[in-house]
């Protein structure tokens, strides 16, 4: 239970790095999470379990990444700040280390307005930034908020989101320096559609010589349809959907769309690799787990490396 | 100051159901400024009410009084001699207002015919946005004058999110992105430097470290 | 009851309007004696809700408002006011259960003479159709019963 994480070791032997998504199921079915782990365990790295995402009640993140644990997969436990004040986060972090819990990946949250509980309150007694700080403080230095020490401090590679689409476009670099300062060590970035849009925003983090101080992991999320193109465009937030992918989905019929969405896929991670600065990539198949063995494989990413 | 809607009328009808003899309260302050519980709120409220208790054939007594603010003592004995005849007040003051006369006149039920909504200011006519969180620990001068705790939905103090697009926020796209306007006012204005370091996390005792908050002031105490 | 009723309005209106003079005031005022009772304003941005909603809490089974044609106010916008109030005040009456039909405003046309007899006619004939107010004539129910009273589907709880 106590070794390091993959995620951490494969991107320290700089080996291009490969996460998966897996959502909890909205239900007490542990089954569902080891399908989903069936799906991933040897195709990714390390798999992201999300954190109700959406603002949707899900089974809770950390306990589906400690089912993930003991099928021998090594879970990116994500967690929101909108659910949980400091001394509940501080608590699941001490918690998910001592289920042999590796990594963390420390977000903001979708706004509960947006979910199936639209009349909860909001927390965010901390946001992202300061909950990476709070974390990392506890790792590193033994410490919870306020300065009391830890008996034992958490084991944990540490990670946080970013979004190169979004604006202020200036800001958005600033924004990744401070999550770096505030103890980031591995970014994943929103679904990268926009390619020219990412390389400028990863041109000026290589100017300030931020990829030098932090993994950065592209996104990408294969389009099932045109639909789902045109939807993630107008209805999902921050999320940047130019029109030659809508149109490149468009182009061919419902029946092929799948498999055009593949190849989409398979293209940008082909091209991310190719990108100074980016050390893995993160495939978020929504609700598609079954898609991410074939996306991988096709992008010559399997099979994953063994780190005996 | 601070803000309120006048509650659905069936609501309001469900809880002074039980009282023939009501007095509707309005109040000077915050809430005639934003039309909500102004002297022609309350006449207009109670005109509804006698009207609604005719068609339905209550007995009901309904008359209007006005008070210039609802929440200090001073203003509130001004009722000392009236509130007795009344079986039940029906106060558009704010919920502070209410529980002030519900305090002094304990005898009475006091009813809120108001939802009190948050601080704010009077952007335009007929438009109030909620600015101020009353967070005990003003932070506005980091933030070019803009309050990240008031203004943005994930209340963050290191943002944006990434939902921010156009300027807009991801929650409302009719809400301008509170950190858009902070980086534009420290941009002009200079300070844009001061978001290059983590904010840390706000002290949430200075608004509820104890329970409800108080201000003791002996300069001004009798 | 049915038998003897007969429409009562008030009508609101500004005395800037052509047409708006003592002689046709007296003309409305012989003609229907009792019926309609007009309200005279320097300005429609003068009437305020709680002036429409008093005259159908007390006298009136509808209330009519006139005004200058849109942009033709003396004052501006006191018609756009007027209109805004009027509106108003149609919601709180159907909030109770009153016909919104009660409260009418009338916009002149610029160019063209008011005809407040002919107005007030109209308004007295569409009231007659819509019935005795239920305010002033209260229909045979038992307390708590009215239509104002329905919690439209929402639990009581939500309130408590």
């Amino acid at each position: 239970m106590n070794q390091e994480s993959r995620l951490k070791s494969i991107l320290e032997k700089g080996i291009f790095a490969v996460t998966a998504e897996c959502g909890p199921p909205r239900g007490a079915d542990p089954d569902a999470v080891l399908k989903k782990a069936g799906m991933l365990r040897e195709k990714a790295d390390s798999v992201n379990v999300t954190d109700n995402q959406t603002a949707i009640v899900r089974m809770s993140s950390l306990a589906a990444c400690a089912i993930l644990k003991q099928a021998g997969v090594d879970p990116v436990l994500q967690m929101v700040v909108r659910d949980r004040n400091r001394i509940a986060l501080q608590s699941d972090i001490l918690g998910a280390s001592s289920l042999g819990i590796r990594n963390v990946l420390c977000l903001s949250g979708d706004h509960q307005s947006f979910g199936n509980q639209p009349k909860a309150l909001g927390v965010f007694d901390l946001d992202s930034m300061q909950f990476l700080q709070a974390v990392r403080a506890m790792r590193d230095s033994g410490l919870i908020l306020g300065g009391e020490a830890l008996t034992k401090p958490p084991r944990l590679f540490i990670g946080a989101a970013a979004n190169p689409f979004a604006d202020p476009m200036d800001f958005r670099v600033t924004r990744l320096a401070k999550k770096i300062s505030a103890g980031a060590e591995f970014i994943q970035t929103q679904c990268i559609y926009n390619m020219d849009r990412f390389r400028k925003w990863l041109q000026l983090a290589r100017n300030r010589g931020l990829t030098e101080r932090v993994y950065i992991l592209g996104g990408v999320t294969p389009l099932k349809s045109a639909a789902m193109a045109r939807y993630m465009k107008d209805r999902v937030a921050g999320m940047d959907v130019p029109q030659t992918i809508i149109k490149r989905m468009e182009g061919v019929p419902k029946e092929r769309q799948r498999e055009e969405g593949i190849r989409i896929c398979v293209e940008t991670i082909a091209e991310l690799r190719e990108l100074a600065g980016v050390k893995g990539v993160h495939v978020m198949a929504i609700e598609w787990e079954e898609a991410v063995g074939e996306i991988l494989d096709r992008a010559g990413l399997l099979p994953r490396p063994s780190l005996d | 100051m601070i803000t309120a809607e006048q509650k659905p009328i069936e609501e309001i009808r469900h809880m002074i159901m039980p009282y023939k003899k009501i007095l509707l309260l309005g109040c000077g302050s915050c809430v005639a400024e934003c039309a909500a519980g102004g002297e022609k709120e309350t006449a207009m409220l109670a005109s509804a009410l006698r009207m609604a208790a005719k068609m339905n054939r209550e007995d009901t007594l309904i008359q209007e009084k006005n008070l210039d603010r609802q929440c200090v003592r001073d203003f509130i004995v001004q009722l000392d001699g009236i509130i007795h005849l009344y079986d039940a007040v029906l106060s558009l003051g704010c919920g502070a207002g209410v529980q002030a006369v519900a305090e002094i006149f304990p005898e009475v039920p006091v009813i809120p015919a108001l939802n009190t909504e948050f601080l704010g200011q009077t952007k335009d006519q007929g438009l109030w946005l909620e600015n101020c969180l009353g967070c005990g620990d003003c932070v506005l001068y980091y933030f070019g004058g803009v309050c990240p705790l008031a203004r943005c939905s994930k209340q963050l103090m290191n943002g944006p999110c990434g939902g921010s697009r156009d300027g807009r926020c991801e929650v409302d796209p009719e809400t301008p992105c509170a950190w858009q306007l902070i980086i534009e006012n420290l941009t002009r204005t200079g300070g844009l430097e001061r978001l290059e370091s983590v904010f840390p996390p706000k002290d949430w005792s200075r608004k509820q470290g104890r329970g409800p908050r108080k201000i003791v002031r002996e300069d001004q105490q009798r | 009851m049915t038998l003897k009723w007969r429409p009562v309005i008030a009508f609101f209106y500004c005395q800037n309007i052509p047409e708006g003079g003592w002689e046709e005031r007296l003309a409305i005022e012989k003609k229907h004696k009792g019926a309609v009772r007009l309200f005279p304003i320097p300005c429609s941005g003068r009437i305020d809700g709680v002036h429409l909603l008093r005259a159908l809490e007390e006298f009136a089974d509808g209330a009519i408002v006139a005004t200058c044609p849109p942009g033709g106010c003396l004052n501006f916008e006191g018609n756009l006011w007027a209109r805004k109030r009027a509106e108003t005040s149609r919601k709180l009456i159907k909030s109770i259960g009153l016909e919104g039909e009660r409260i009418l405003i009338v916009e002149g046309t610029a160019g063209k003479s008011l005809d407040l007899m002919g107005l007030a006619e109209g308004f007295l004939q569409k009231i007659s159709l819509i019935g005795p107010s239920p305010v002033l004539y209260p229909k045979d129910m038992p307390p708590g019963t009215g239509v104002g009273f329905s919690l439209k589907g929402e639990s009581v709880h939500d309130y408590c």
